[in-house]
């Protein structure tokens, strides 16, 4: 694992893995969607809406998983103090806090035809808002930070920030067991899914569709953080070396 | 329950979550594909010229 910590060994596999991952995410998430919306019927007590689903589940895993890996990284800058862990913490964020906003959007999209109403404050619901306010915070705290910490790192802060912010992720996970919730009950569980198989195909490919395209986007904002700091670098070395004359 | 939307009216919910997410997807992708690619062509000119 430390021998990848190495930003040019990280390089030489991230710029050939980028465009396959951006490629395949992009196919498999466009033929989930065609078949979500065209292939598969329409569920019997829910009709038309349950298509939403396509879209809906895949943002929620991602926006949790999202704060998870934010989490891992800042545990990592932490204890082993790896170059790429801080890097890998500032590019996560932003796909994470875009794939929890629609995880809340498309959620209120399906609430109001299927439960009559946009929102409810309850459990599941507002634990995602404050998932939503967490990646805000740690946008706010990291942003404009790269160039002063050394090879784009996270402060000790924000490191302690995203492993505290965690807590919130079992929190979101059991809300809807823990408490009343307009919100369904968890349908897909380790001990198999409650979802028919007939309407549960596509899910599989738009959530590794989309999971591809979340790991393409972060590898795009890692590769942007290293290039600036390249850049950063090289201009302090020839300002270093233009004092030296 | 009160405000219940059935039949065809669904579709306009399915479609709007659907472009939505289209929308806001593409434009992250779209933002950090750029970012990166003016990054490194940067990065890449600069150690060009120090050779």
């Amino acid at each position: 694992m430390h021998a990848y910590a190495n930003p040019t060994r990280f390089l030489a596999i991230a710029k050939p893995l980028t465009p396959w991952l951006l490629g395949l995410g992009l196919l498999l998430l466009l033929a989930g969607a065609f078949a979500g919306l065209a292939m598969v019927p329409g569920e019997a007590k829910q009709g038309e809406t349950a298509r939403i689903l396509y879209v809906h589940v895949p943002s929620a895993w991602l926006g949790m998983g999202g704060w998870t890996s934010l989490a891992v990284a800042g545990l990592v800058q932490l204890v082993w103090r790896h170059p790429l862990s801080g890097i890998a913490a500032r590019a996560i964020a932003v796909p994470g806090m875009l794939f929890t906003a629609l995880c809340l959007a498309t959620g209120s999209i399906w609430g109001k035809p299927t439960w009559g109403t946009w929102w409810e404050w309850d459990g599941r619901m507002t634990s995602m808002l404050v998932l939503l306010f967490l990646y805000a915070g740690f946008i706010a705290l990291t942003t404009g930070d790269e160039g002063q910490r050394q090879g784009g790192s996270l402060s000790r802060g924000a490191a302690i920030y995203a492993l505290v912010g965690a807590i919130n992720i079992p929190i979101i996970n059991r809300s809807v067991v823990w408490w009343n919730s307009l919100h369904q009950g968890p349908s897909i569980t380790l001990g198999g899914s409650s979802i028919d198989g007939s309407l549960l195909w596509p899910l599989g490919l738009t959530v590794l569709g989309f999971s591809l395209l979340f790991g393409a986007i972060v590898l795009m904002r890692m590769r942007r953080i290293i290039a600036d700091n390249r850049v950063a670098a090289r201009l302090r070395r020839l300002a270093d070396d233009d004092e030296g004359y | 329950m009160a405000g219940v939307i059935s039949g065809g009216g669904q579709w306009a919910y399915v479609i709007a979550a659907y472009a939505l997410t289209a929308l806001l997807t593409g434009a992250v992708l779209w933002h950090s594909w750029r970012a990166m690619a003016k990054a490194e062509k940067r990065s890449d000119a600069l150690r060009k010229d120090r050779k």
